[in-house]
């Protein structure tokens, strides 16, 4: 039942064009991904020129105008455009609105509009379940995609799929985004990336070899953080069993609203602030405590807001930056952390 | 030396009074409650507590102008910690009940119209954030952490198979 669209190598080089463009008309600079896959033969870990590329994630966009999250969502792109040097591209990790409402969409791309370079987008919860992504998909194409750039390669999953909850039990639209809306809201189950993107993984990733840079994007964890909250993915495992041939792999995740770090296997995964509210910690023990970053200040609304950066070097070492907009960054993350 | 006589006629009530009550109230004669009345008072209890719950995840439109609601920051009622209450409030400059933190909550990140601080609905909000933090030690006046001091072990009301990474195997 997934909301996937199955889609062959070749469709999916289409599709991504069409994302591309859609990147193109949001961005004013856009790379379209298809292009991008010609590189591939280049990918290796001897070939990685080094680069940065940044993240910006969960602006929960509400419909009324002038709201506060509008302003601290382009504050974070102000932000992402004062780095020096410019990131090559920027990665949204989702829940650009926060009903799943068209309008919500259209002011995020209008907000994210005045990034000069590519944007790619996957989608979080919010974007989604209003109309099962049909809105998401007209401005942003296909949420599952793979590209390469100057030596690595880059793949995005839609994390956030659920099985029918709302079918039996008679919902409307509304009714279900509400009860994907609740972060601790039980009816909806695990979320996960579900069989038909796991089959097009395996495919993406079949001809790499194993020394191949690999950054993976998803909205949700790929591990189980607090599953009560859907800081997890169901089938993370099996995401993180096709990547175990790679030598190392980063994943960076939305969702989360607050640093947090942690390493299994080859797999190192990150968490990403949002531009509107930081969530709290869940009462687990963090496999890396130094990442945990201080309690925000509830009187000032950016604080524990932010965006990241990620610079590569040509070994596919990676140091991530935090952008918060509050002095919120234990000393550990202070000046970047390698992952 | 005019007689006490208010002092004189207590003297003799008092001890009569007591007897009377250690005598004849059939609270004495057994436990303060049956099980079936602390069932029904734990119902009554969780029925303002659902309310509270609601009135949280944004049931009443005056509580906000923004859309926000107080589980967008406070999921699971997560870092608003009712056991450190009450406490000096920064913001606010002085020492208050978390009724006060409540509405401050309510006026400022929400915009929205205070709740009447001894009404239902403000009783039922106590009670959800009370309840969520049920077995907590009270430590009035500390200064938290923002992490939800409690893991909510039920409630997930789903079938969950670990994938042995992280901390709910």
């Amino acid at each position: 039942m997934t909301d996937f669209d199955k889609i062959s190598r070749r469709d999916f080089l289409t599709i991504s064009g069409k994302a591309g463009l859609a990147t193109l008309m949001a961005s004013a600079v856009g790379v379209n991904f298809g292009m991008v896959h010609v590189a591939e033969a280049a990918v290796g870990k001897g070939n990685v020129t080094p680069f940065r590329f940044a993240i910006l994630t969960d602006a929960h966009l509400f419909s009324m105008p002038d709201h506060k999250f509008d302003a601290q969502m382009a504050d974070a792109v102000d932000k992402v455009m004062s780095m020096k040097p410019l990131p090559d591209f920027v990665v949204y990790c989702g829940d650009i609105a926060q009903n799943g409402k068209d309008d919500q969409l259209r002011k995020g791309m209008k907000i994210l509009s005045k990034l000069t370079m590519p944007v790619h987008y996957i989608p979080g919860e919010h974007d989604w379940y209003l109309d099962m992504g049909a809105a998401w998909r007209g401005h942003f194409g296909s949420p599952t995609w793979s590209f390469d750039h100057k030596g690595v390669h880059f793949i995005g999953m839609n994390s956030i799929l659920v099985r029918d909850f709302w079918t039996a039990a008679g919902m409307s639209a509304e009714e279900r985004m509400g009860v994907m809306e609740m972060l601790e809201s039980p009816i909806a189950g695990p979320w996960g990336v579900r069989e038909e993107q796991l089959d097009w993984l395996k495919k993406d990733v079949k001809k790499l070899a194993p020394d191949t840079p690999v950054v993976v994007f998803t909205h949700s964890p790929l591990w189980d953080y607090y599953p009560r909250w859907n800081f997890q993915t169901e089938d993370a495992p099996e995401i993180r069993q096709i990547l175990s041939k790679f030598e190392r792999v980063m994943a960076f995740h939305g969702h989360v609203h607050q640093t947090v770090y942690n390493k299994i296997g080859n797999l190192s995964s990150v968490g990403t602030l949002s531009t509107s509210w930081p969530w709290p910690y869940p009462d687990v023990k963090l496999p890396y405590p130094d990442m945990q970053m201080y309690r925000s200040d509830p009187a000032i609304f950016t604080d524990g807001d932010g965006a990241q950066h990620i610079d590569l070097e040509s070994n596919f070492s990676g140091v991530m930056q935090y952008d918060p907009f509050g002095d919120m960054l234990t000393p550990a993350m202070k000046n970047g952390f390698k992952i | 030396m005019k007689p006490n006589i208010k002092n004189a006629v207590m003297g003799l009530v008092t001890p009569v009074a007591l007897f009377g009550l250690l005598a004849f109230n059939p609270a004495q004669a057994r436990e303060p409650f049956t099980k079936a009345e602390l069932a029904d008072q734990e119902q009554e209890l969780l029925v303002v507590v659902d309310h509270g719950r609601d009135l949280w995840h944004g049931s009443k439109p005056s509580m906000t102008t923004n859309g926000l609601a107080c589980g967008n920051c406070h999921p699971d009622a997560a870092g608003s910690n009712p056991q450190t209450f009450p406490k000096f409030q920064a913001d606010l400059g002085r020492v208050i009940p978390i009724r006060d933190m409540i509405n401050w909550c309510i006026q400022v990140p929400q915009g929205g119209q205070p709740l009447d601080v001894n009404g239902e609905d403000m009783v039922a909000m106590e009670a959800y954030a009370t309840y969520m933090y049920r077995g907590e030690k009270i430590q009035p006046g500390l200064a938290t952490k923002q992490t939800a001091p409690v893991v909510v072990k039920s409630g997930r009301g789903y079938p969950w198979k670990g994938s042995g990474v992280g901390y709910d195997k």
